[in-house]
């Protein structure tokens, strides 16, 4: 069974397709990531996932599971059991790093001792224990990147969306945490899309690479037969 | 959905609260004698003279509106942005006039400009006689309605330039001066407040008949004012006030048309960035002394006259014999106006913002029509409704009174929540979506505690408006349960001058004492964290 | 959020309990609910001397300057399904009158109201006079000619030296609707239109004219004796005359308090007891002490000493009943003349 499936999604924006007639298969604990240049409609396609956003025609499933389908979202977001990293990061300012990490597992109603376990599984993982109790801002932007990427996976989604989230980090950092993400991935085994417009990024971090144009998928490949592709279109 | 369910039962409450009683009265309109009639509007511009009445509300008020807007909203920015001596005090300053009703403000006028006043026994009866004739009328009415409603437009600019994202601005001045930067940049993007300001303004001058009507100025309530005290005639006097509800419907309309296809960039709540402060160079001085001069004139001057009028130590302790139980249940009925205020202002607000129900639009600008109403109509449809056996709970008790409240300043802090909300990027919420949170958890733990800003100064708002109410509370109150305003007022009806003045003087202290409480409060929190 | 929850609910807390008596029988705890229109000065020592005399605990409503009585009447009108007051104080009669025409009042004849004169009293007990207030003129010292009658506002010997208030508002809508009770329709038209002829300046309130007068401004006015009294005891250069003393004029207009029981109150014994106080010749004599300076109906209390005892003064016989119809029916004309 795949982690997610898209079944001919589509999605205008006042008149205008910004994902047209997409289907897409993610297979469980793969590493997918989707490159394109902006407005190609790839956060639409992560949103849509998400359950931000409603596909107008077409399917989506996680998990099997319909969540979404022609106009209506059958799964709000707050079910869909997915984590998502932001661009922007979207850290809560008003909590700490602690916070941030178990809001969502009280949601879903764990007891304290074993959100404390998880939790301080997850920073460890991201080696940020001695941080657990700061606040957000006392936080340079490479910490921030490590809490966003923990609070995504502490509560062990079905698949973890990551949108642009490296975009704003130089580029040594920007190496680093792509290796942290794949050391996770490596440990944890989670299912990845992860949206992009960098090439390198792209091709660093998925196993299989997607190329979105136009809102339509271009081409599917590992990232070595898009690397040729792109060769031979520049020639 | 969780969600609907509140965010009806909000817009129930403020349905039940505040539209039905008006919708009561204005059902009764068009009643007479048992049958559909509309006699009771046959009264309205039936003579010319009412135009005439009506001209001369909207020139009162525009020129009010104007007058508040060109002067607040410098006023806010030098406050706010600049590096002007004394900030603190002189914003402090100008938002006392508003804590005073009107209408003891123009007497105070009237003690300095009158014929017998101050002014006529410093400079001679001829300068007494030329400013008592300038004080009444037109420009008597805008000075003291413009000195009360300023702080409105000042509150508001400095609200919203906290929300200004400084990287806008620092981009401007790359490229050029402050003052340029200010007029094309940071002006534009605060324009919403502005215009909310402005409006409020205009409806709250528009309303006003206790001062117009002191200073000779015949304006248009006054024509539902006497059908309620000569004739006693609900029916008619509410019907006079339509005029009034469609130049308020007639506002709102203008602003949507105007903000419809603006979008600004707000800076991210919870950032604690440092704004840019402006340095105003040479022209500090210059600025701070004609600053200071306006607050004079226009804040402490009046307050002066009070507290010369007062200045007695047995004044206040009549005033506290008097007057003291009534202070007390002010506060109280402030406190739990504004709290209550914030709560149903952030739900309407959230509403409004979200636009999760198709009748958002419907409640904007019910909360805005409600706040424009005459109290009295307000007042009275309340008692209508509510005056029976069965709801003695609710009519012979305080709680009449709150529900006043709610009716006629929910607009207030419903603006002021769409604003903050606005502020809140929106993955912020949708990151607690993905975290598993149902939409009453998310909203209370991260949506209100980033917007904590916008609903402090809501209920700061709720309550200044609360406790300076007279009103609503003077229509409702239960016997016996008078609230310091109603007070001041009903002993103002030969009560020695010095009585009234050591009255409003402990109105003053008694709204920023609390203000300042809190405020010293919330620092002492904040360092301690 | 949960801290402004928990604010709230103390404070509703503190609020309930303090106004939880409602529930139980209030008859039973002594209590008593009155409107007044009185200005609040003169009436709350009073109220508060029954409270301490009787141990009946007093609620009050009461009239602000600003509303100039819009506030109790309307309160009333409004409640008249579900009454609320047991009793109303009126500054006059006419509210009275207005309330027994519309069936809010019900019958009181206390026994405190003898030796008040009948014309003071509605014949049917429905509300009671006491400590009245006499429309007089007060006049600047300076002025060598001093009026007589109200004859004197269209005397062109007077032209632009009189000031009178506001006929929209307060006693001198009274008065005028008196006079058109007193005149006819056609004279008291006339009669006002000569006032604008002869340049009578128009005020908003009697203590506006009073203190034009005083300045010097303006000669003289029609006002109400307190309005005068108070400017006097100021030593201001004023002096009060009793206008239509002489045979066969029309005497001088008596506005007299009025109390009233109203129908179906909460608690009518206390109420009763209250209007017996308000009747009683010791309220009077306080009433005329107070600043207010208002003149007894009972025969035997003193007087203020500016003033002259009611059996010394001329009074206009007039039906306050007629003159509140005629009230309501002067109302057009009288915002037409005014200029709204």
């Amino acid at each position: 069974m795949s982690a997610v499936r898209f079944e001919s999604v589509t999605k205008s924006y006042s008149g205008r397709p910004a994902v047209e007639n997409v289907s897409l298969i993610v297979e469980k604990g793969e590493r997918l990531t989707i490159l394109g240049p902006s407005g190609c409609g790839k956060t639409t396609l992560l949103r849509l996932l998400a359950g931000f956003l409603t596909p107008d025609k077409g399917s989506i499933l996680i998990d099997g599971e319909l969540v979404a389908r022609d106009g209506r979202n059958l799964r709000p977001a707050e079910e869909r059991k997915l984590g998502m990293v932001f661009q922007d990061l979207a850290l809560w300012p008003h909590l700490s790093v602690r916070g941030n990490l178990e809001f969502g597992l009280k949601a879903r109603g764990l007891p304290r001792l074993q959100r404390r376990k998880r939790i301080l599984e997850i920073l460890r993982l991201v080696q940020m224990e001695a941080s657990a109790n700061s606040r957000i801002q006392e936080l340079s932007g490479g910490q921030q990147q490590r809490v966003a990427l923990a609070r995504a996976i502490v509560l062990r989604p079905k698949a973890l969306l990551m949108d642009e989230p490296l975009s704003n980090l130089d580029y040594d950092l920007n190496l680093r945490s792509r290796e942290a993400i794949l050391r996770l991935h490596g440990e944890l085994g989670f299912t990845l899309l992860y949206v992009t417009h960098d090439r390198d990024e792209a091709f660093h971090i998925g196993t299989r690479v997607v190329v979105m144009r136009h809102g339509a998928v271009d081409r599917i490949g590992t990232p070595e037969e898009i690397r040729e592709h792109f060769q031979q279109v520049s020639l | 959905m969780c969600k609907r369910a509140v965010l009806l039962t909000v817009v129930i409450i403020l349905v039940v609260v505040g539209l039905l009683p008006v919708l009561v009265m204005f059902a009764k309109t068009l009643v007479t004698d048992g049958h559909f009639s509309f006699a009771s509007y046959k009264a309205l511009f039936s003579s010319g003279r009412q135009w005439v009445l009506l001209w001369h509300t909207l020139a009162l008020s525009s020129l009010t509106t104007v007058l508040a807007t060109l002067i607040g909203l410098p006023l806010g920015i030098l406050l706010a942005r600049t590096d002007l001596p004394l900030r603190r005090t002189l914003a402090v300053l100008f938002v006392i006039p508003l804590l005073i009703p009107p209408y003891v403000t123009a007497v105070s006028w009237f003690h300095i400009l009158g014929r017998e006043g101050f002014l006529s026994q410093l400079l001679g009866p001829a300068v007494g006689a030329r400013t008592s004739g300038w004080l009444f009328g037109l420009p008597g009415c805008v000075l003291v309605l413009f000195s009360t409603f300023l702080p409105i437009v000042i509150l508001l600019t400095m609200t919203y330039l906290k929300t200004v994202s400084p990287h806008l601005e620092e981009a401007g001045k790359l490229v050029g001066k402050w003052p340029r930067v200010l007029r094309q940049i940071t002006v534009r993007l605060i324009m919403p407040g502005v215009l909310l300001g402005a409006m409020l303004v205009f409806l709250l001058s528009m309303g006003e008949f206790g001062v117009p009507t002191f200073l000779r100025y015949s304006v248009f309530p006054v024509e539902s004012f006497t059908q309620f005290s000569a004739f006693y005639n609900f029916e008619a006097a509410t019907a006079a006030t339509i005029p009034l509800g469609v130049i308020t419907l007639g506002l709102l309309a203008v602003e949507r048309i105007f903000l419809r296809s603006k979008t600004y960039q707000l800076r991210p709540a919870g950032t604690d960035h440092q704004f840019p402060r402006i340095d105003l160079g040479s022209g500090r001085l210059w600025l701070f002394a004609i600053v200071s001069v306006l607050s004079f004139l226009i804040v402490v001057l009046p307050l002066l006259a009070l507290v010369i009028e007062s200045f007695s130590l047995s004044a206040f302790r009549g005033a506290f014999s008097r007057a003291g139980d009534s202070l007390v249940r002010s506060l109280t009925y402030a406190a739990i106006g504004a709290s209550l205020l914030a709560i149903v202002g952030f739900f309407c607000g959230y509403l409004i913002h979200t636009r999760s129900l198709p009748l958002w639009r419907g409640v904007d600008s019910l909360t805005i029509f409600l706040f424009a109403l005459p109290s009295t109509v307000i007042g009275i449809g309340l008692t209508t409704l509510w005056n029976r056996p069965s709801t003695n709970l609710i009519y012979a008790t305080p709680v009449i009174i709150i529900f006043g409240y709610l009716a006629q300043y929910t607009a207030l802090t419903s603006r002021i929540t769409v604003t903050s909300l606005a502020q809140i990027p929106p993955s912020m919420e949708e990151a607690a979506q993905t975290a598993g949170a149902a939409w009453l958890r998310r909203t209370g733990f991260i949506i209100a505690p980033l917007a904590k800003r916008g609903l402090i100064a809501g209920w700061i708002v709720g309550f200044i408006f609360c406790l300076r109410d007279t009103g609503i509370s003077m229509m409702v109150y239960p016997p016996g349960h008078d609230t310091f305003p109603v007070r001041i007022f009903t002993l103002m009806a030969n009560g020695p001058p010095s009585l009234i003045a050591a009255l409003c003087v402990t109105l003053v202290a008694a709204t920023l004492l609390p203000l300042g409480i809190l405020g010293f409060a919330f620092r002492q929190i904040r360092s301690h964290k | 959020m949960k801290v402004v929850a928990a604010l709230t609910v103390i404070a509703v807390l503190i609020c309930l309990s303090g106004c939880g008596r409602k529930g139980e029988s209030p008859e039973r705890k002594g209590e008593v609910v009155v409107y007044v229109s009185e200005d609040q000065v003169f009436s709350q020592p009073i109220l508060m001397d029954f409270e301490r005399e009787t141990g009946i605990r007093v609620r009050a409503v009461c009239d602000t300057e600003e509303a100039k009585g819009t506030g109790t009447m309307n309160r009333l009108i409004a409640e008249k399904n579900n009454p609320q007051a047991d009793v109303y104080w009126a500054n006059e009669p006419i509210r009275a009158v207005v309330l027994k025409q519309r069936g809010i009042s019900t019958p009181y004849f206390s026994s405190n109201a003898e030796g008040i004169p009948d014309i003071f009293k509605d014949p049917d007990g429905y509300w009671t006079g006491f400590s009245a207030r006499a429309r007089v003129f007060v006049v600047n010292k300076g002025s060598r000619n001093k009026p007589h009658s109200i004859a004197a506002y269209t005397d062109p010997a007077w032209n632009g030296k009189a000031v009178i208030a506001n006929p929209l508002f307060g006693t001198t809508t009274t008065h005028t609707a008196a006079l058109f009770t007193l005149y006819g329709d056609e004279k008291a038209k006339a009669f006002m239109n000569d006032l604008k002829k002869n340049a009578v300046k128009i005020s908003t309130s009697n203590g506006e004219s009073a203190d034009l007068v005083a300045s010097g401004e303006f000669a003289f006015s029609l006002v109400d004796s307190d309005d005068a009294t108070n400017r006097m005891r100021e030593g201001r250069p004023v002096e009060m005359i009793f206008p239509d003393q002489g045979q066969g004029e029309l005497g001088c207009l008596i506005v007299p308090n009025a109390v009233v029981l109203i129908k179906d109150g909460p608690n009518p014994t206390n109420g009763k007891k209250l209007i017996d106080c308000l009747l009683s010749k010791e309220t009077e004599r306080k009433l005329a002490l107070a600043a207010c300076a208002q003149i007894p109906l009972h025969p035997g209390v003193p007087a203020p000493r500016e003033l002259k005892p009611l059996d010394k003064i001329k009074t206009t016989e007039i039906d306050y009943e007629k003159v509140a119809r005629k009230m309501q029916e002067i109302q057009p004309f009288l915002k037409d003349w005014v200029g709204y």
